[in-house]
């Protein structure tokens, strides 16, 4: 007691600040840094999940790194007719006829399956993974990431410059923004699924049928050509006010004076545009770009109601991984390299934008 | 001149049609839902669908019957529970030991601080994703139970969130204030809650708001942390899994009713503090 009265105010101040802090402190450091060294390190391990053995797991290294990541890339030879040495044409399609991936592909020590094929200078190649789904689950998000992050913007733009002008009403239009943003995102996903159904009892194959296109049977989550764009759709929706409300925070930053300045110089509303609303809106959208394009990358809710295991994002493989086959040294690996490549993104933004300079 | 005019009024024309056209296609999904949600069974298989309920022969006819199959489900019923508990406690949790954070990083001076913001910064955008597997091995070995379990994982968005939102607002407030709390004898704790905390009630309002709504959201760590216990099942995980009771289909006509049921009072949240939560969506993400 007699030595707590000769610290100085300061020192008092100080070991306040401490103890404030220690709650916030201790709980960040049981839900996110031990999870994240614990991550790191299972990923080196080949831990199952509630195994019902109580087998210590083992440490294997980099090994699930390796079957995660493992690529090959193996030429396809052209299949020879036998009698006259030449290579078989398939007569309906009058392309070269090439051996099957599966024949070259390496199968020992570590088995490769087939991901994708290419051409290139007149010959086929075959691009092996270990792991293709989880290679397709990677660039599943990236393209995901990329078309819906750029049409959320556009979009967003767009409403915003819409609602930041003069109407009556506009109070009332940026609440309706606010709707899809308050709607839970599985929620979201499951009242497009109806509206998606595969019969005309569905929103889009009515509405499709109703203007002479398709025959009101389109299966928009099973045909893989529809899916990637069904996801974005849904996406954007629930998105686009997110960006909208940002970029509208921008532009109200924007000093009218510099508008009215334009004008008496006799700049148009597209010279306005350019040449003061963007530069000045630069640093706004870069800021909602990280973030919405951070956010994009760990997309899981849609991917998991919507497609289940039919198509995996890299977080719902993650989830599948350590849920579906209890494996927790893979599903680990899978989040260390989430963790890597939305690092990477992170780091690229801010240097291109020149965000860590302010 | 008279070109002019009509070019003016053809802009105004496009400049509507563009209003009304981000009007239906922000709102339309949600109409479907409530218009699917007031559908007998029969009304839903109906080919073409229809804008309203109505029957086959053209007659509108709208049904609660959707409504009182999801209440008279006890999953249902209990997810709404779950989650309202869940979301409650984290946003408790996340502003009362943000605050304390915050008043230590806005307005008292320690040795670190600035090691502490940066911290709490990169939680902001940490990618939680990655540690669902860490943090199931982190719940199992605690062994809380599932609500509980979620209520702290949640800390891992909400609490930097708040802490970021009001270390920002605490910084704002006038010194003085506290100094001459200090000068009349308060402990800088008590200056915190009798003084300080009051002040800062918009900034909790505005946080905890968000930090509900993330919360009412999540779901990846909701599904994953309650595979072994169906009990605790939040919103998002019962409507993501329903199937209904009796219905050998999909029973789309339930799941919107749960749809439009807690949708419905997020929305008017929404409504009621919009300017707050713009505010606060920005503060986190503009200048932040």
């Amino acid at each position: 007691m007699a030595r707590k009265d000769k610290l100085t105010l300061a020192q008092k101040e100080q070991r306040t600040a401490y103890k404030l802090l220690l709650p916030a402190l201790l709980i960040l450091a049981a839900v996110a840094f031990y999870p994240l060294f614990q991550v790191f390190y299972t990923s080196l391990t080949d831990k199952v999940f509630a195994s019902g053995t109580d087998e210590a797991p083992k440490f294997i290294g980099i090994e699930n790194y390796k079957s995660l990541l493992g690529l090959t890339i193996q030429e396809l030879p052209p299949i020879v007719d036998e009698t006259t040495g030449d290579p078989l044409i398939d007569e309906s399609t009058g392309m070269t006829m090439y051996e099957r991936a599966i024949r070259v592909l390496p199968r020992s020590p570590v088995r490769y399956r087939e991901w994708f094929q290419f051409s290139f200078f007149g010959r086929r190649y075959v691009v092996g993974a270990r792991d293709p789904e989880f290679m397709k689950a990677i660039w599943n998000t990236l393209v995901f990431t990329v078309i819906s992050v750029f049409l959320e913007t556009i979009l967003g733009l767009g409403v915003a410059l819409v609602v930041n002008s003069n109407f009556k009403g506009k109070g009332i239009m940026r609440a309706t923004m606010l709707v899809p943003w308050a709607v839970i995102t599985v929620v979201s996903a499951r009242i497009w699924e109806w509206m998606l159904q595969p019969t005309r009892a569905g929103l889009f194959n009515m509405v499709l049928s109703r203007l002479g296109l398709g025959d009101g049977g389109l299966s928009f989550l099973s045909m893989p050509t529809l899916q990637m764009p069904t996801l974005i759709a849904v996406d954007v929706w629930k998105t686009t006010p997110f960006m909208a409300l940002l970029i509208l925070a921008g532009l109200q930053l924007i000093p009218k004076e510099l508008y009215e300045a334009g004008r008496v110089d006799g700049a148009n509303r597209l010279r306005q545009f350019f040449a003061i609303t963007m530069p000045l809106l630069k640093p706004t959208l870069a800021v909602a770009l990280i973030f919405r394009t951070l956010d994009a990358l760990r997309v899981f809710d849609v991917f998991q109601v919507l497609m289940g295991n039919r198509m995996y994002s890299m977080a719902s493989y993650n989830y599948y991984q350590l849920i579906g086959n209890r494996n927790m040294g893979l599903a680990s690996a899978v989040g260390v390299i989430i963790f890597f490549i939305i690092g990477i993104f992170a780091v690229l933004y801010m240097r291109l934008m020149g965000v860590d300079k302010e | 001149m008279k070109k002019n005019r009509s070019l003016w009024v053809l802009g105004k024309i496009a400049f509507w049609i563009l209003i009304i056209f981000i009007f239906f296609y922000m709102l339309f999904p949600f109409y479907w839902a409530v218009n699917s949600s007031l559908k007998s069974e029969a009304q839903l298989q109906m080919t073409p669908a229809t804008l309203l309920p109505v029957d086959r022969d053209g007659k509108f006819s709208p049904t609660l019957q959707n409504y009182v199959a999801i209440f008279n489900d006890g999953t249902f019923v209990r997810a709404l529970w779950n989650s309202t508990i869940v979301a409650g406690l984290t946003t408790l949790l996340a502003l009362g030991v943000g605050s304390f954070a915050a008043y230590a990083m806005g307005k008292l001076r320690f040795k670190g601080k600035r090691l502490t913001l940066y911290l709490i910064l990169s939680l902001t955008m940490f990618p939680q994703i990655t540690v669902l597997s860490g943090l199931y091995a982190v719940i199992t070995t605690l062994n809380l139970g599932a609500r509980l379990s979620l209520i702290l994982s949640y800390m891992i968005f909400t609490l930097p969130f708040t802490t970021w939102v009001l270390t920002a607002f605490f910084k704002e407030l006038p010194t003085e204030i506290m100094q001459s709390a200090w000068v009349d004898g308060a402990t800088p704790f008590q200056t915190f809650y009798m003084i300080l905390l009051p002040l800062t009630a918009p900034a909790l309002v505005t946080a905890g708001l968000l930090a509900f709504i993330a919360a009412w959201n999540e779901y990846i760590f909701a599904l994953t942390f309650t595979t072994i216990a169906p009990e605790a099942r939040t919103i998002p995980v019962a409507i993501s899994l329903f199937t209904g009771s009796v219905s050998r289909q999909v029973p789309f006509g339930e799941i919107m009713a749960g749809a439009v049921v807690v949708t419905v009072p997020v929305v008017a949240l929404v409504f009621i503090f919009q300017r707050r939560i713009v505010q606060g969506l920005t503060a986190g993400a503009v200048k932040g």
